[in-house]
């Protein structure tokens, strides 16, 4: 199982597209930080200021993008291998499919922690940059900013592992990228916004409330600004995502996963 | 003994029979051709081999097992089953690096591999830049990665240049040599002629025939040229036993049906005499072509 994980990670590191969506989750991680920050404490929109404690997390925890793109490698690890037809020397090396889908999981895991900390790292330092220059002092301790990052890192990570499940499930590239950023930008904003008490429930929602976000501040139009409900404990975020990915993985397993590789 | 033993398989896809009850053997150290016209089903029944197509019915078993139960697979059975197996932004060290990784052959294995099929000038190169013919190339280095005793090529010498396939010939013959078993599919059969010990020659998902390829053109038809100053004689004589004897000149008679054998003792017996007698033993591709033909019209008539 061992050489199994390396063989995994030893494709991803030997795969352009992982450095290329990594460099696109940082470009994006600072483009939207800069955003907040310049946003934060104008009237209107509804960022308080970065010398408050809620402003100072809004800012400093713009991560979800970089999440949904660990997520989105993670699908490609799976279903890239049928888009190039590498499937047939994948399991021609390891007949027993599951086991595949598991070393995928943990090697997507391992980078797409890295999306978390990259976006993490780069949502705090940009605003605490911004938190220099207005001379403002800190309003959250350094603990809990940390903190902040290592949520991000488990949420990358998770979602990384649940992108290989739903890649797993799904055998089409096009359509689980497309599938990834509708569920979690439309479907979870909607839903989320229509009936809060789901919201904490929703795994991309779920996974930014990993990483310090406020509880609906992943979500896009109306549903943004709303407020209700409150985030589930650390923990139970954690294990709700992994179980979504670990269900996903089992009906992958005894569907997809079986069918013919011509 | 039998390392691959396939019994009854069948395929059928949504109403289609791509492989209808295939049954056939292939002895450990024996180079056998998997023959057939494109779409007979030849793919099909490797990948159900290798554990990839999962059959209807039948089975099919590598040193008794099946696929998935080998223990290392990549060890007892190294495929090269398409071209196009290689993720296209990776290079081809990269690509046999992750196969000898996950198959744990050892570190050195790549660039022998690479030096086995001439693509060490080519190794940091995408795959994705290379020729149909190089791709042939990587994907027999990446079957022969672990350094397997049994040989699975499907279409190996498609997108090869004449040279290539002389080339393909040359490492069959070198890797026979080595004492693998090789199962190596191809629509046509002078490429794999000169290399293989056996065929199996499948059509429209049937078998159609399994033998040694002497025994292939044995089955064939023999035209044996005889030169008498009593043709019409001696082709009497001969149609009254059952062979086809046509008189072409007046001291030539071509016949098929009996040996030149049989000829001689009928002309003895007759005192009739022989200037000259040839056998043109049949031509392995007609043979190859009046099998699948056959099978063809079968299949045709109601």
């Amino acid at each position: 199982m061992t050489r199994l994980i390396h063989t995994e990670l030893l494709k991803l590191i030997t795969m352009r597209l992982t450095y290329g969506l990594l460099g696109i989750a940082a470009a994006l991680t600072s483009l939207f930080s800069l955003l907040e920050n310049s946003r934060a404490g104008t009237s209107g929109t509804g960022v308080s200021p970065i010398s408050t404690a809620d402003g100072l997390r809004t800012v400093t925890t713009v991560t979800g993008f970089a999440m949904l793109l660990a997520a989105v490698l993670g699908s490609i690890v799976a279903n890239g291998e049928f888009r190039h037809s590498t499937a047939t020397q994948t399991y021609l090396a390891t007949p027993r499919r599951a086991r595949v889908l598991a070393s995928k999981a943990i090697a997507a895991i391992s980078v797409g922690s890295l999306f978390g900390l990259v976006a993490g790292i780069i949502s705090t330092g940009v605003g605490l940059i911004f938190v220099a220059a207005h001379g403002d002092h800190l309003a959250l301790s350094a603990g809990t900013l940390i903190g902040h990052i290592a949520g991000a890192v488990v949420g990358a990570a998770l979602l990384a592992a649940l992108g290989v499940a739903v890649g797993s499930l799904v055998r089409s590239q096009l359509a689980t990228v497309i599938g990834i950023f509708v569920w979690a930008i439309v479907i979870e904003s909607v839903i989320g916004g229509l009936y809060t008490s789901i919201r904490p429930y929703l795994p991309y929602t779920a996974a930014t409330t990993l990483a310090g976000a406020r509880l609906g501040g992943a979500a896009f139009g109306p549903a943004h600004g709303l407020n209700g409900g409150s985030p589930l404990p650390f923990a139970a975020a954690a294990a709700l995502i992994a179980a979504i990915g670990v269900g996903t993985a089992l009906i992958a397993s005894r569907t997809t996963l079986r069918r013919d590789i011509t | 003994m039998a390392v691959i033993e396939v019994g009854g398989l069948t395929k059928r896809f949504a109403g289609l029979t791509a492989v209808d009850h295939v049954t056939f053997t292939v002895e450990r150290g024996r180079v056998v051709g998997f023959l057939g016209p494109n779409g007979a089903g030849k793919t099909t029944t490797l990948r159900m081999l290798l554990g990839l197509v999962t059959p209807t019915s039948g089975t099919a078993t590598i040193n008794g097992r099946c696929y998935a139960d080998l223990v290392d697979p990549l060890h007892v059975v190294g495929a090269a089953l398409e071209s196009s197996l290689a993720y296209p932004g990776r290079s081809a060290r990269n690509h046999l690096r992750i196969a000898a990784l996950v198959g744990g052959a050892a570190p050195g294995r790549v660039d022998e591999v690479l030096e086995v099929v001439d693509l060490t000038g080519a190794a940091d190169r995408r795959v994705g830049q290379f020729s149909l013919g190089m791709r042939q190339r990587l994907a027999l280095a990446t079957a022969l990665v672990c350094d397997p005793e049994i040989l699975v090529l499907d279409e190996p010498a498609n997108g090869l240049d004449p040279e290539g396939v002389h080339w393909l010939r040359t490492l069959l013959r070198r890797l026979a040599g080595e004492g693998r078993t090789v199962l190596v599919s191809s629509h046509i059969l002078a490429e794999v002629a000169q290399t293989v010990d056996s065929v199996v020659i499948l059509d429209r998902g049937r078998l159609v025939t399994e033998s040694t390829l002497a025994d292939l053109t044995a089955g064939g038809t023999h035209v044996v040229r005889v030169r008498t100053p009593r043709a019409a004689d001696l082709a009497d004589l001969l149609t009254g036993q059952g062979a086809d004897a046509t008189v072409v000149a007046t001291d030539r008679v071509e016949i098929t049906g009996a040996t030149s054998e049989q000829i001689g003792t009928v002309a003895a017996e007759h005192a009739i005499p022989i200037f000259e007698t040839t056998t043109e033993a049949a031509d392995l591709e007609d043979v190859f072509l009046r099998l699948t033909a056959s099978a063809e019209r079968t299949e045709v008539t109601p």
